[in-house]
């Protein structure tokens, strides 16, 4: 095998037409230019002021100041949590509060497992090109390709709307980030979670217990903007099953998803030591369901009265 | 006058006198006058020592070259050929890999008994520095002597074999050593009573080879599984580390980043036990790397350039990668490479970088720590790994036993220019007092540090850290353990 060069291969490069609205919305952000893998250095934190910004470490990086991240996290928390669908802001929360102690844990995690070194020598990407999604679908519909491929027609959403890591220092740390950033989706695939707010909630506990992130954590604090019964159910359901799976269960982050698309996803989850929550989609249905009918019932009830 | 002189107990008058002009003397007559029952009657000893160590040898070196003690009728018994020892000898460029560091106080000693100018002094390597740091957390205490005492040794790296042969050389000079070389002991015993000897409450050692030799003092310097300590009922209590070291030669891209001048001796903390590299001669250095018996059996079982690839991660890689490297059985080298690109460090705070280890000198030996109830019995004193076993995270252990050398060569030199019957526990007392409370601390001292770096993660981690720094950061706490570490701080260790 050979070692890498300590740059994030093809992170600009082949997925740069990827990174989505967040990059654009926020250039005003400085960007340093000059981009060389071959010269940029190992160290990881240093202090600097904005005056002196030193080089990035990797392509997008963007350096950043102590104050700035804790602006960074605050403003990004505040805003996340007004709007969950902000996706921008949630990736920019995540880094801003995972450095340097959780994205180090995870990256840990991922040493100690001879899988996790694999994907971490090889830095794998999740596209749409990268994947190769016409074959997931002639997959059968167990295998994991064939989940999460019906996932994401079903959701309607695609494995391009990550956005590339920036302010994450240390370079291979930056792709321990995107690696958990593209792996969301097939969570969603593992866990069968829908992205309904309520359902993205539910799979933060689940990745706040497995992973450790802290964006994670604090995106539950979404929970307080859910329904009075969905909160019920969170809590009744949701939040005692994403605790004890992912706690439980081994790290996610250490399954090596493209080469597991022909994997039964019911041997992987049971490989990973992980169940399957009950369905929220069946739940909701039944629930609304049962709502028509109280309602209908109680008009016919005023009906006959 | 036979029973005045050999039944302590009867002795009025000064030994000194009588041990120097008489038993010697006397033991012919009473061979002569005895003709018939000679075959049982032991030889007779003021001091046998059993075990040609460094302890024993030191031993034995004190007391020759005492005037006051010179006298004294010595014994050795050493099961193995001390003659290997004798004629030890290795090119200049390799080096053996039981390799100790020995402290000024120590190297004062040898000196003092004038053995130190029968070592090798070009493969004596003093250091002057140290690093010491934590694997987990990085924190680093960094052991530099303050500008008025710059250059000043911390301690001497020698190789075992160096001291010994250069001690058995320095004892054939004195002369006047009964040797019995290459000779097991096969039992020890008190003696019997005769018409004129009642030798009821000395020890008789029993040579495989049946002769047999009584001592007034019988000394065990008979390593951790003395065969003195256990004749003389005394317990030996403590627990194994369940760890290895590792030990290996190792040769370095150059001889330092202070050069000659200025040697550097490293130690990382890691979860499974401190790994030390300590500097020999010229671009060498001796490793000794604490770790368990499964990861100790692996780095046995690696090649070359393996075995030199996970040496250089130990100081240089997390734990968790090094976790990893202890699962593969080859490719320690090209995971190295890997895992350099993406690990931070500073290359002028850890040893330069190993590039070969020599053929032959990786080995290891269980970790024990042992600490006999008291040192001293009737007629019996015990010294060196015979008395206690330490783990090797201080580098105490030999010097340890050069203090107990030292401290009863003067306990008897005390007893014979008093007149007093040397081997009794009275007079022993001093010896055992002086030493056991100071070896205690020590002991205790590693075994906690042992087990507080044990601790990969945990409430212990942070805390251990804080404590490294803290120390780090005050000068006057550093300068203490610099001195306790030179042995030549107030005597605590
Ligand atoms: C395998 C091994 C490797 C070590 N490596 C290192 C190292 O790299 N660095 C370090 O600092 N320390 C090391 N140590 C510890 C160090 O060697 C000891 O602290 C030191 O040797 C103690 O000296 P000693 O004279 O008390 O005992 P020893 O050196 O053990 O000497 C005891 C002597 O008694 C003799 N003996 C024992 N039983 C009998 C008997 N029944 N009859 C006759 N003779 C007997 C033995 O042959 C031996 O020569 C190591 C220990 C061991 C066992």
């Amino acid at each position: 095998m050979k070692a890498l060069p300590p740059c994030l291969r093809s992170a600009s490069s082949r997925h740069g037409l990827v990174q989505n609205h967040a990059l654009q919305r926020r250039q005003q952000l400085p960007i340093a230019t000059a981009v060389l893998c071959s010269t940029h250095s190992k160290s990881g934190r240093r202090s600097f002021s904005v005056l002196n910004r030193p080089p990035p470490n990797y392509p997008g990086h963007v350096p950043l100041t102590g104050l700035e991240r804790a602006a960074l996290a605050v403003g990004s928390g505040i805003v996340s949590f007004l709007d969950p669908y902000r996706g921008d802001m949630i990736a920019a929360l995540g880094e801003a509060t995972a450095s340097p102690y959780f994205i180090e844990r995870l990256r840990r995690a991922m040493l100690a497992s001879p899988t996790g070194r694999r994907i971490l020598r090889d830095r794998p990407r999740i596209t749409s090109s990268s994947l190769n999604l016409p074959r997931l679908r002639s997959l059968p519909a167990r295998t994991v390709g064939g989940t999460y491929v019906a996932w994401l027609d079903r959701e309607g959403v695609s494995p391009d709307t990550r956005s590339s890591v920036r302010f994450i220092d240390d370079e291979e740390c930056a792709y321990v980030m995107q690696r958990y950033r593209e792996s969301h989706d097939f969570y969603h695939a593992l866990t069968g979670l829908p992205i309904v707010r309520e359902g993205e909630v539910a799979l933060k506990a689940f990745e706040f217990a497995n992973t450790l992130l802290p964006m994670t954590g604090l995106s539950m604090l979404a929970v307080a903007t859910l329904r009075p019964a969905e909160r019920r159910r969170f809590f009744a359901v949701y939040a005692p099953w994403a605790v004890r799976n992912g706690l439980r269960g081994d790290e996610v982050i250490n399954v090596y998803w493209e080469e597991e698309m022909e994997t039964d996803v019911d041997a992987l989850r049971r490989r990973l030591g992980i169940e399957r929550p009950p369905d929220l989609r069946e739940i909701r249905k039944r629930e609304r369901e049962e709502r028509r009918r109280v309602k209908e019932g109680a008009a016919a009830q005023a009906v006959a009265s | 006058m036979g029973s005045i002189v050999l039944s302590g107990r009867q002795l009025q008058r000064p030994l000194s006198s009588l041990c120097r002009s008489c038993s010697r003397r006397l033991l012919p007559r009473l061979s002569r006058s005895y003709a018939a029952v000679s075959s049982q009657q032991p030889d007779i000893y003021d001091v046998v020592c059993v075990g040609g160590g460094p302890a024993g040898l030191s031993l034995l070196t004190a007391l020759r070259s005492n005037p006051t003690t010179a006298g004294l009728r010595v014994a050795l018994v050493e099961a193995q050929d001390l003659e290997k020892v004798r004629s030890w000898k290795l090119p200049p460029d390799r080096f053996s890999n039981r390799c100790s560091s020995l402290t000024p106080a120590s190297a004062q000693f040898l000196d003092n008994v004038g053995a130190w100018a029968h070592l090798h002094r070009d493969r004596v390597q003093p250091y002057h520095e140290m690093q010491v740091w934590d694997g987990v957390t990085d924190a680093r205490i960094e052991f530099e002597w303050t500008p008025p005492a710059a250059g000043k040794t911390i301690a001497y790296m020698t190789e075992n074999l160096n001291l010994t042969s250069g001690l058995l050389r320095r004892i054939d000079e004195l002369g006047g050593v009964t040797v019995f070389n290459s000779a097991r002991v096969a039992g020890i015993s008190f003696g019997e009573e005769t018409e004129d000897l009642d030798l009821r409450e000395w020890p008789v050692v029993h040579l495989a080879s049946g002769q047999r030799l009584a001592a007034r003092l019988l000394v065990g310097a008979d390593g951790a599984n003395s065969p003195v300590r256990a004749f003389a009922g005394i317990e030996s209590r403590g627990w194994d580390y369940e760890r290895h070291g590792v030990v290996a030669t190792l040769e370095l891209e150059g001889e330092g980043w202070g050069g000659d001048a200025m040697k550097i001796a490293y130690q990382r903390f890691l979860p499974t036990g401190p790994v030390a590299m300590l500097p020999l001669p010229g671009n060498l250095s001796t490793l000794v790397w604490s770790t368990t018996p499964a990861n100790a059996a692996l780095l046995k079982s690696l090649s070359p350039k393996d075995f030199v690839a996970l040496v250089n991660a130990a100081f240089r890689l997390r734990p968790v990668d090094l976790e990893y490297m202890h699962t593969i059985s080859s490719g320690q080298e090209e995971e190295l490479a890997w895992r350099l690109q993406h690990t931070q460090f500073n290359r002028r705070a850890i040893p330069q970088t190993v590039v070969g280890v020599q053929d032959g000198t990786i080995a290891s030996f269980p970790l024990k720590m042992r600490h006999a109830d008291t040192y001293i019995g009737e007629r019996v004193a015990l010294v060196g790994d015979a008395a206690h076993s330490i783990h090797p995270l201080a580098g105490q252990g030999l010097n340890q036993g050069q203090g107990d050398v030292e401290s009863l060569a003067r306990t008897i030199e005390f007893s014979v220019s008093h007149g007093q019957d040397l081997g009794t526990r009275m007079s022993l007392e001093s010896y055992n007092s002086e030493r056991y409370g100071p070896n205690h601390v020590l002991l205790g001292v590693c075994d906690k540090l042992h087990k507080i770096y044990s601790a990969g993660s945990g409430p212990l981690v942070p805390l251990r850290s804080l404590g490294l720094s803290a120390i780090n950061a005050l000068g006057p706490v550093k300068s203490f353990f610099m001195e306790q570490a030179a042995g030549n701080g107030i005597k605590l260790f």
